[in-house]
């Protein structure tokens, strides 16, 4: 029976700006529920009287422990001292917060601490008793398949299953452990200056043409191909010379 | 008579400029004589003039203008072909993804971004690469430090983060660059981060000497200070270094020792069949043209391609609303794009302006997606996905 750790944030909408349960982070829970027979440790660290976080607890959770620090304190090492004390087989975590300062360092400096192996972007996750499984999702619809000994610590892409909904009555009656923490002040944002986000005009790949025509000419028109055409061939002409064609760029590979 | 008669006539040829054609004088100041070269109009026409003919005829876009000032491409060589920074008054090091071997675009965008930084203060880039990798040079590397190839797996961030870190300690760079990528690069910085105990700046997306700055807060808010020692670079953001070659002198990678936590990896073959159409690397779509739905579906499966279609047979139900190819359904960035039956409708080929490779079987000849095609084939899309089923299969058998 794998023990596994699941960190929660407080997420931003977009588009309203208000307080939401943060969407990687609901994957990890959504991850951790479908283990088979874990027991799933849902840990906060930050301000307990958060509405939000009761849409975790409307997950399927009875519990959420809470680490209570103050709003600009570093949560790692209130967060590294509790899985200590702990010790799970796995921590599960968002692969980037969006409230904050949005670094996606948490799970790497918690691995760091406590000596776990650390595994990014995963979609899909098994455990045993001494192994976990994890299947990590890459560009491209690519996936790895990684085989690492516990504990581990492992952050959850957009590639994993979506979070189930948050159930009203579920999130009423979930029960929120508050424990008190100490967070030294981060003073990074002090020596930074914050302001507003500026979209910026988005960069064009300029054709490097001797003229401005040229360089017009070459943003406007419109690519056209290398022009190889077959005029009414046989279908198996056609299919041998499709194949040839995506064989010699690589596309599929040649079975014989 | 006191002073002597003045001659204008001799005073004024005395200030006539030798050469040209006409005839000029320099009644001003004296011209400085290693000035800009004067344009001469007349002749400039005469050049463009196009002989032959009765009526008189210019060509203002023809050579002949071109000739007469200097191009873009008298400028390079004037300079020297590779850009040589000796004493370097301090090191970028930029660390690169290089999947499968060779320099990603991001990779490019990052060295680009070093060079920036290294422009600004008479410092040089050095690259980290694991093995061999081309156009180090082109993408305005002056060291190249290359771990032997086989020192670092194919999914090894272990060891990548240890070479880093003894790059580091072995260069004492003022600033260390990752791609922000999910090839990697991203998760490798944070690695190096959470060793050495520095603060990253990651994802950032404006950068100068002064200062850089990258988004915070779900992206609402942008944070920007003195550049650090360790960022990360966002994609899209920098422009790759273009021009002059750097010398991409190779140091001598240092030696470095992994603690490894992570066991066997395998990299897993791809479904095709559930990747969206955003995702996907070979798509096979389906148009108008196309009436046997059950041979579409069984090419996909043989060749492995995900399945996409036009905005047609996607409101007739053919296929599902989300694999629909176009401007209002997606824009796809796949390598290979295997058309059926599509006419090639301006929205549709507005969903496919990023792909390389485009095949096109049509059976109308001045289709718009024959054109737009590489490999076009005239003939009835539903003799041809049986036909190219039974060959795929045959040269898989065989």
């Amino acid at each position: 029976m794998p023990s596994v750790a699941v960190l929660l944030s407080v997420g931003r909408h977009p588009a309203s700006g208000r307080a939401r349960r943060a969407p990687l982070d609901a994957r990890a829970l959504e991850m951790a529920f479908s283990l088979p027979n874990a027991a799933v440790h849902a840990i906060h660290a930050g301000n307990p009287d958060e509405p939000a976080l009761r849409d975790y607890l409307g997950m399927g959770m009875e519990r959420l422990t809470v680490l209570s620090i103050p709003r600009d304190g570093d949560p790692v090492p209130a967060l590294t001292a509790h899985l200590e004390q702990l010790s799970p087989d796995m921590v599960l975590c968002g692969s980037r917060a969006e409230g904050g300062e949005d670094s996606g360092m948490v799970p790497y400096l918690i691995a760091h601490a406590l000596g776990y192996a650390m595994v990014a972007d995963i979609a899909a996750v098994s455990a045993s008793a001494a192994t976990a499984t994890l299947t990590q999702a890459l560009p491209r619809g690519r996936r790895r398949l990684i085989e690492t000994g516990l504990p581990v610590v492992a952050t959850v892409n957009t590639a994993a299953p979506a979070p189930r909904q948050s159930s009203f009555g579920r999130a009423r009656r979930g029960v929120i452990d508050i424990l008190a923490a100490d967070a030294p002040p981060d003073t990074l944002a002090d020596q930074c200056e914050i302001r507003p986000w500026r979209p910026r005009p988005k960069r064009m790949r300029l054709a490097a043409a001797a003229s401005a025509a040229d360089r017009l000419k070459a943003m406007t028109e419109t690519r056209s191909g290398e022009g190889a055409v077959m005029i009414q061939p046989s279908p198996e002409e056609a299919a041998r010379a499709i194949y040839a064609y995506l064989v010699e760029k690589r596309i599929i590979g040649d079975g014989s | 008579m006191t002073g002597k008669r003045r001659d204008p006539r001799a005073e004024r040829q005395a200030r006539l400029i030798a050469g040209g054609e006409r005839k000029r004088f320099a009644l001003g100041a004296v011209p400085q004589p290693a000035g800009r070269p004067r344009r001469d109009p007349r002749s400039l026409r005469r050049a463009a003039t196009v002989p032959g003919g009765v009526r008189p005829r210019i060509d203002w876009h023809g050579g002949a203008r071109m000739a007469a000032r200097p191009g873009p491409d008298a400028r390079p060589q004037s300079q020297p072909e590779i850009r040589i920074t000796a004493d370097p008054a301090f090191l970028v090091l930029a660390v690169a993804d290089h999947p499968g071997g060779a320099l990603s675009e991001h990779d490019r965008e990052t060295i680009g971004a070093a060079r920036s930084l290294a422009d600004a203060g008479g410092g040089a880039v050095a690259v980290l690469t694991s093995g061999t990798v081309e156009g180090l040079a082109e993408a305005g590397a002056d060291r190249v430090l290359s771990v032997p190839a086989g020192h670092i797996g194919d999914y090894d961030p272990e060891a990548r983060t240890a070479a880093v870190l003894a790059a580091i300690d072995l260069l004492k760079p003022r600033h260390v660059l990752f791609p922000e990528s999910a090839e990697g690069g991203a998760d490798l910085a944070r690695r190096v981060a959470a060793l050495s105990g520095e603060r990253l700046f990651g994802g950032v997306a404006s950068l100068s000497a002064d200062a850089a700055s990258r988004r915070m807060r779900g992206g609402a808010m942008e944070m920007a200070a003195a550049p650090p020692r360790l960022m990360s670079i966002a994609e899209n953001a920098f422009a790759a270094h273009d021009g002059v070659r750097h010398e991409a002198r190779a140091l001598d990678a240092p030696a470095f020792a992994p603690v490894r936590r992570i066991g066997t990896v395998t990299p897993l073959a791809i479904e095709a069949g559930t990747l969206s159409l955003a995702d996907a690397d070979f798509i096979l779509s389906g148009g108008n043209g196309v009436t046997d739905w059950a041979a579409f579906a069984e090419l996909g499966r043989v060749l492995g391609a995900t399945l996409g279609g036009s905005r047609v047979v996607c409101d007739e139900g053919h296929l599902p609303r989300d694999r629909q190819v176009g401007a209002s359904g997606s824009l796809v960035t796949a390598r290979c794009y295997l058309a059926f039956g599509i006419a090639g409708a301006p929205q549709h080929l507005q969903g496919i302006t990023e792909v390389r490779h485009v095949v096109a079987i049509n059976t109308d000849l001045h289709a718009e997606m024959i054109k737009r095609a590489d490999l076009a084939i005239i003939a009835d899309a539903q003799a041809v996905m049986p036909a190219l089923v039974a060959h795929a299969k045959e040269r898989r058998d065989a």
